[in-house]
């Protein structure tokens, strides 16, 4: 009956979203708001321009993958709605390796279905697939990376990793905590590793300075086997699909959907709290000293989270993920979706009350956005001068992802992802005796 | 034949049967949650989607029509020959054009002239999206060429020249294109969307209308309204930014099909004594940043982001002597 719930709550998101994507249709031909993304516009036409054999780059703001132009083919030839099915699917799939994951942590059946449906239900996940953004493609991909770590499969997860890489840039600060993760202790040679089940027991028994042996292990032993074959073949699947879209489209792919995303800094406002600072300083030329303090924040909060979280693989990806955001030079509200994926995967290891604390938490921070979005309607809308405004705002939705972040971790009930071998060991002799 | 789904222990339909059935008793338990949930998410997706769009939105749209037909747009012919829009090299060019293409169709006593009566402009909206609105009123006259221009197929076609203030976006001109509105439009020059005006040169809009040539000769009504949006401005003390939309260039081209050639000819609709009204607000106040901001920015911006890495590391560090802590009293 459990497990029909949740094949239930899949259906039923599912119908939801084929009903979104008719919506949207309906909307976009009869109302002047668009319900479709304006990106997903950008998608199809470079689709349509590479079906015919030109370069999807011809088509200006398309800052991505050659491959997701590839997988948009079919716009120009089935439907144009077929892009946002197949988001939508990858939405779905999305909940089911947050299902599967969970389930195989041994996570109790209804706990483990309100997290999922943190995610399915959740209004930003719903609308994003829908309105044909891509994030949730790359959402999928990388919880199934997660998947195959946790069944041992280190080639596999090498080669959805590299091409994550290719499609998006950002999982690459999740590269140090996935090397660190393929610890000979969890990872011990030819042995899938075992997984650390769900308890409901309040703390981890751990040992003594349980980062610096991590971080001595590391230094003792970096060219393991499965570090090798995990740093190498991501790496050549990453050269591989960029070379092979270089090779095919040229200057105009490198710099478009690679370089861009590393020097990109736009003037016109978003929710980052640097915004107000590079509309200032437009086409001044900015200081190394500048592009140091700039960088230094997100280096250091990336490189704290990693050391002290990285043995907890889902929660160091969660917190990474929305440290990155917050520190990043620009953000966009789908950006959100990076780690409302990763979100169900902590959930059941909170020890955050919905009642207040968690109410507290989501109230802040969508109060924030709100706050934001007012005074983002009156300088776009109104033609008010806000910028100051829009500027302190954009430090108070800081403030508060900041918080819920600290919240977060001060109420984590933390549990190493993997057994290690000595762990196992003594929990069989528990076991025997 | 027992009922399908019965529920007694002594009937056995078939297993898929047995599944449905669980599923349609589940249903009927739990449809009331179901609905509920279903108006849950309709409010929900109603609230969220203007929250990701306006947050998410950027100009996106690109010019991608590389190859237009041959003098299809008078703008492309312009583009063909220089490299940016400067209004003396332009005022030149559409005489030029005009003059060109007039001799071939008329005799050179032609005395086709459209004139305007009226000549309003309107700039409509708030805010970065707005509407300039042109309201034409052609005068009424006699024209001895008139049966020549029966047969034509005659474009209304009105020049936008735009500041580098403002912009265009070809892909909402295209959409209008579909509904009617327009018969075509295009936009030229400087088709980047995202840089801001003190970084980005001038583009000019054509819009074509198809128009009946007798109409050209009595007093009709042709309004216009065509979608603008603001680039980002210099900085500037006020705090604000003013553009000044000019006047439209309008010309009339009719074709017709003389000895089984296509033939065009151009005439520019003259407005020297038609009553030119400019609405009070053709001119339009843009918010820009203000540079009196500079230093306070730089130096809160980052002070907030270093002190809010602390805030996270200092975090870490005590959740991490809690755990230890924790441990230790446990052992001990």
């Amino acid at each position: 009956m459990r497990s029909l719930e949740f094949t239930s709550l899949l259906l039923f998101s599912a119908i939801f979203r084929v009903i979104l994507i008719i919506y949207g249709e309906w909307q976009d031909a009869h109302m002047e708001v668009n319900y479709t993304d304006v990106d997903y516009l950008v998608f199809s036409d470079a689709a349509s321009l590479m079906a015919s054999g030109d370069s999807p780059y011809k088509r200006t703001t398309y800052r991505y993958s050659p491959l997701l132009a590839f997988l948009l083919i079919p716009n120009s030839l089935i439907h144009r709605s077929w892009g946002k099915f197949i988001f939508s699917a990858s939405d779905l799939l999305v909940g089911y390796f947050i299902h599967f994951i969970l389930q195989q942590r041994k996570v109790p059946k209804k706990l483990s279905n309100y997290c999922v449906m943190t995610w399915l239900f959740n209004p930003f996940t719903f609308t994003i697939g829908t309105r044909g953004n891509c994030e949730p493609v790359v959402c999928a991909m990388i919880l199934w990376i997660i998947i195959c770590l946790m069944k041992g499969n280190v080639l596999q997860s090498a080669f959805w990793y590299g091409l994550i890489v290719h499609f998006r840039i950002y999982p690459i600060i999740y590269a140090i905590p996935m090397v660190l993760i393929l610890d000979p202790d969890f990872f011990p040679s030819d042995q899938k590793p075992i997984l650390k089940n769900w308890t409901a027991a309040q703390a981890e028994r751990l040992h003594d300075g349980n980062y610096l042996y991590t971080l001595h292990n590391l230094f003792k032993c970096i060219f393991t086997r499965n570090r090798l074959i995990f740093g190498l073949v991501s790496a050549v699947v990453f050269f591989l699909f960029t070379g092979l879209s270089y090779y095919l489209y040229g200057w105009e792919f490198l710099h478009e959907a690679l370089l861009y995303h590393l020097t990109r800094t736009d003037p016109r406002h978003n929710f980052s709290i640097y915004f107000y600072h590079i509309y200032l300083h437009y086409g001044y030329d900015i200081s190394v000293m500048e592009k140091l303090i700039s960088f230094l924040p997100q280096f250091m909060v990336q490189l704290v989270l990693i050391f002290y979280f990285a043995k907890d693989l889902p929660f160091c990806l969660f917190a990474q993920t929305v440290a990155f955001v917050a520190f990043n030079k620009v953000i966009t509200a789908q950006y959100f979706v990076w780690f409302f994926c990763l979100l169900p995967l902590i959930l059941p290891w909170s020890k955050m009350k919905l009642k207040w604390n968690g109410m507290l938490c989501i109230l802040s921070w969508i109060g924030a956005q709100i706050h934001w979005l007012m005074w983002g309607y009156l300088l776009e809308f109104k033609g008010k001068n806000v910028f100051f405004e829009l500027w302190v705002a954009s430090l108070v939705f800081h403030a508060a992802n900041v918080n819920v972040l600290t919240m977060v971790i001060r109420h984590h009930r933390f549990s190493s992802f993997f057994l290690g071998l000595k762990d196992a060991k003594s929990k069989n002799v528990a076991k025997h005796e | 034949m027992p009922p399908l789904c019965s529920t007694s222990p002594t009937v056995h339909p078939g297993r898929q049967v047995l599944q449905i059935c669980v599923v349609i008793q589940f249903l009927r338990r739990t449809w009331r949650q179901f609905i509920g949930l279903c108006i849950y998410l309709l409010v929900c997706s109603f609230i969220w989607s203007p929250v990701v769009d306006s947050a998410s939105s950027n100009f996106n749209s690109g010019n991608d029509r590389t190859v237009h037909p041959i003098k299809k747009f008078v703008m492309q012919s312009y583009f063909d020959r220089h490299r940016e829009l400067h209004d003396l090299v332009f005022d030149n060019f559409v005489s030029q054009e005009v003059n060109v293409g007039l001799f071939q169709v008329l005799p050179e006593n032609h005395d086709f002239v459209p004139r305007l009566s009226v000549l309003k402009r309107n700039l409509i909206g708030e805010g970065s999206h707005r509407h300039v609105s042109t309201l034409l009123k052609f005068q009424s006259q006699q024209s001895q060429s008139s049966s020549q221009l029966l047969s034509s197929s005659c474009d209304l076609i009105v020049i936008e020249r735009l500041p580098t203030g403002v912009f265009a976006d070809p892909f909402e001109l295209q959409r209008l294109v579909q509904r009617g509105v327009f018969n075509d439009v295009d936009v030229f020059g400087d088709t980047n969307l995202e840089l801001p005006s003190f970084l980005s040169k001038r583009s000019a809009v054509e819009i074509h209308l198809a128009v009946d040539p007798n109409k050209l000769l009595e007093p009709t009504d042709i309004n216009i309204e065509l979608p603008l949006h603001a680039r980002y401005q210099p900085l500037n003390e006020s705090g604000y930014s003013t553009v000044e939309l000019g006047m439209p260039d309008i010309l009339v081209r009719c074709s017709t099909m003389e000895k089984s050639e296509n033939q065009n000819c151009f005439f520019k609709v003259t407005n020297n004594d038609a009553d030119v009204q400019y609405g009070a607000d053709v001119i339009w106040r843009i918010p820009s940043g203000k540079k009196a901001h500079s230093d306070l920015v730089f130096a809160i911006t980052f002070s907030a982001a270093l002190l809010s890495t602390l805030v996270i590391v200092l975090s870490s560090l005590e959740y991490s002597k809690t755990r230890r802590v924790g441990n230790d009293s446990k052992q001990s």
